[in-house]
């Protein structure tokens, strides 16, 4: 019975995410798709128990099942309508015409991963939650929500002095209540869905820029970080908030590129992208939105994102004040296409062609509202479980004030940390007990690349700033909050930055060229070919910087409609659609620039 | 034949990262441990209490075990004070192996209220859980104000720890 009530839950995950990617306009390759649909159904059902709580109303297996489907219906109104006028092949659509191939050297790669997985995933099932964190907080919360139908139940009647772990986030709570609800005595197999859907859209990710024989040995490092999969059959908050962070991280910057993601570089298996960069954008600001309701100091972060995002529509908006086609949104039709990897800034902005001239009135207007939109999730995600939900529905109370550092003037106490998370969590014996070799590799790479090639790519250099943020911010969170202790919490948050040097590496230069060479001698000798559209070969896009004026997309391929895809809307998709680099066979060679292969080369 | 070459360098490399340095050691410890684990636990046809004494250990079987007796009593109201985890540690010496549960963590465990010795429900304590080299666990019944008084000032000087 409880297998039953789990496939009934990963259907309604599978729907809800699917509703919410579909009011995002996101379409992706299947398994971009799948994967995020559940990662996003298993974050809309944290929501689930926690909002009927908000609302008073009773938890229990009818009201917290009921609830999920209804949600999950409603966020696919939009899809229902469309469907009611072209049929149901706009819901199969999305996860069809992406033929994925598997190549015989990925097998020994997945046999190791899945055999890491399962044996996680048994864990999760058979063994009772462990960790003290949860124990002394949201799993006793969530059994007593079980019994007396309330998260606000005779757990905090007692004292509690010893922890805080009550005032966390409920997203713990409530996917602990679905399903303890559903059947499993000891919840936790949620776990697996996110770990499943993750180490998946990873490992998609690597091999969009990299040889899967790459791709495959940094997800093989990946797991094998000794901390991180410890979490992945153990209930807490670092693994789910790792997750969701970096794959807001990943649309961020794709969102940043003009949304010249999934497909390109891989020629097989493109899929029409008809998604515009600021629906990105703000699906980004979403998945960090959840990342924050799950962890509140996430908040931090993405706040420190911003200015990536202000920085790269103003390069947009083109030199001397005057605008082309408001922000991000410019990049219309063509950016799929013309875009290219890498070419983060340059799209719309050069697309003078087409290009809508603004005032820059128009374009602070449209940067203030990208951000707001960005920002705005994560400020949600963070006033209901820590504003609201403590201050107004628990009976005890969380004075965060009272534990800030007191002596905020003496700077001492920062360096210290910097230095001690630098000597302690990511380089010595411990921190290799910890992630294994991976700061290492990844420094020996970084290093290389600065000397031998001496520049970084825009990718690369946008997986260096998120490292560097997250690395800084946690100094001073440690150093403003004395609780945020180095072995244990900043430990875990450092989890974050784990899956952002897989991103920094698959952008490598030098792994780029061996990815490179290695395609290259797979395909027998044709360089050209391998430099341009080898399948995972990690094509960096050679796209054609200005985008050709012509605004009608070409005709497509396998690759679908991405040529004239959505792109901005209003003005930006005028000007985007002046912008387009037509289509051609672009999405289906996985060069991904605006015209064929051949142009490309030429370039 | 070059998809074949590159099948054996995948191999070659999956072997090489797990048998590198440290993972070797983590993968053997942790791993390939848990899947000899699962080859046993398959079988299992424990409960899930069965399944929970395994996993929290000693400190579990104390607590439920404190729940039956409470529960033979008859005692609805029970509140249970527990001795200070540093006096086993600087005291009896036995902090490695055994110690009391955080008070939420019982709960967890019961579903009864347990109490440390700064806690400021403390005066609600009827019963005290004693655990000694010689007796191992004993649950006592707390009969007056002043007992409790005499309690705590014996442990004064042994503050509570996790």
């Amino acid at each position: 019975m409880p297998m039953l009530f789990f496939l009934f839950l990963l259907v309604c995950y599978w729907l809800s995410g699917f509703g919410i990617l579909t009011l995002f306009r996101i379409r992706l390759k299947p398994a971009y798709m799948v994967t995020l649909s559940l990662l996003l159904g298993v974050a809309v059902a944290s929501f689930v128990p926690f909002v009927l709580q908000l609302l008073y109303i009773t938890i229990n297996g009818p009201t917290v099942l009921g609830a999920l489907v209804l949600v999950a219906l409603l966020l696919n109104i939009p899809s229902f309508l469309r469907m009611r006028r072209s049929g149901f092949a706009v819901l199969t659509r999305p996860f069809g015409g992406g033929r994925f191939r598997v190549k015989p050297y990925e097998l020994p790669y997945w046999l190791v991963l899945g055999f890491l997985i399962f044996v996680s995933v048994w864990r999760c099932y058979y063994w009772p939650p462990t960790s003290r964190d949860a124990l002394s907080g949201p799993e006793t919360i969530a059994e007593y929500t079980v019994r007396e139908q309330t998260m606000v139940n005779s757990f905090f009647r007692l004292d509690l002095w010893s922890t805080n772990n009550q005032f966390k986030s409920p997203f713990l709570i409530s996917l602990q209540v679905i399903y303890k609800l559903a059947g499993f005595p000891f919840g936790q197999v949620w776990l697996c869905v996110v770990f499943i859907s993750f180490t998946v859209f990873l490992y998609h990710v690597l091999r969009e820029r990299l040889h899967p024989v790459l791709a495959g040995l940094l997800s093989l490092l990946f797991m094998m970080a000794p901390e991180i999969y410890a979490y992945t059959f153990m209930i807490l908050y670092d693994y789910s908030n790792m997750v969701f962070f970096c794959v807001g991280l990943y649309f961020l910057y794709q969102g940043l590129a003009g949304g010249a993601f999934a497909g390109a570089g891989d020629r097989a298996q493109a899929q029409p992208v008809g998604v515009g960069p600021q629906e990105t954008v703000s699906f980004a600001g979403l998945l960090l939105g959840i990342a924050t309701y799950i962890r509140s100091e996430t908040l931090v972060l993405v706040v420190l994102f911003l200015p990536v995002i202000i920085w790269a529509q103003w390069r947009m908006v083109g030199r001397g004040g005057s605008a082309v086609a408001g922000g991000i949104g410019s990049a219309g039709a063509g950016s799929m296409e013309s875009a290219g990897l890498g070419d983060m800034g340059s799209v719309g902005m050069r697309s003078v062609g087409g290009g809508v001239r603004v005032s820059a009135g128009v374009v602070l207007k449209k940067m203030a509202l990208t951000g707001l939109f960005f920002l705005l999730p994560s400020l949600v995600g963070y006033y209901l479980p820590v504003q609201l939900y403590i201050n107004h529905y628990l009976p005890v109370h969380y004075d965060i004030g009272t534990l800030v550092n007191k002596n905020l003037s003496d700077w001492h106490p920062l360096l210290q940390r910097y230095g001690d998370i630098v000597s302690k969590l990511l380089f010595g014996s411990f921190a290799i007990h910890l992630w294994g070799y991976l700061f290492y590799i990844t420094s020996a790479l970084f290093v290389a690349e600065l000397v031998f090639v001496r520049r970084f790519s825009r990718e690369a250099c946008f997986w260096l700033y998120a490292i560097v943020v997250v690395y800084l911010a946690l100094g001073v969170m440690g150093f403003a909050l004395p609780m945020f202790n180095l072995t244990e919490t900043t430990k875990r948050a450092i989890f974050k930055i784990v899956p952002l040097l897989l991103f920094y590496l698959a952008n490598n230069e030098l792994v780029l060229r061996l990815s490179r060479w290695i395609s290259g001698w797979e395909v027998g000798g044709n360089k050209k070919l391998a430099m341009g559209a080898v399948v995972g070969g990690g094509v960096k896009a050679v796209a054609p910087k200005v985008a050709p004026a012509s605004g009608k997309p070409g005709p497509v391929k396998a690759g679908g409609k991405a040529g004239g895809g959505t792109g901005g809307r209003g003005v930006a998709g005028k000007a985007g659609a002046g912008g387009s680099g037509g289509g051609g066979k672009a999405g289906t060679e996985g060069s991904s620039g605006g015209g064929s292969r051949k142009k490309n080369r030429k370039k | 034949m070059k998809v074949f070459l590159l099948t054996l360098a995948s191999c070659a490399l999956v072997l090489i990262v797990m048998n590198a340095g440290y993972y070797k050691e983590w993968f053997d410890g942790k791993p390939r441990q848990y899947w000899f684990d699962f080859l046993k636990e398959k079988d299992d046809t424990g409960d899930e209490v069965a399944i929970k004494k395994a996993r929290y250990g000693v400190v579990y079987t104390i607590s439920m075990r404190v729940k039956e007796v409470v529960e033979k009593k008859n005692m609805p109201h029970a509140v249970i004070l527990f001795e200070p985890n540093s006096y086993y540690r600087d005291s009896l010496r036995i902090y490695n192996n055994v110690r009391a549960p955080e008070p939420a963590v019982f709960y967890y465990y019961t579903g009864l209220e347990g109490v440390w010795t700064n806690s400021p429900d403390v005066g609600k304590a009827n019963f005290i859980v004693r655990i000694t080299k010689n007796k191992g666990v004993t649950l006592d019944e707390i009969k007056s104000p002043q007992q409790l008084q005499q309690i705590l000032a014996g442990f004064k000087k042994y503050p509570p720890i996790l």
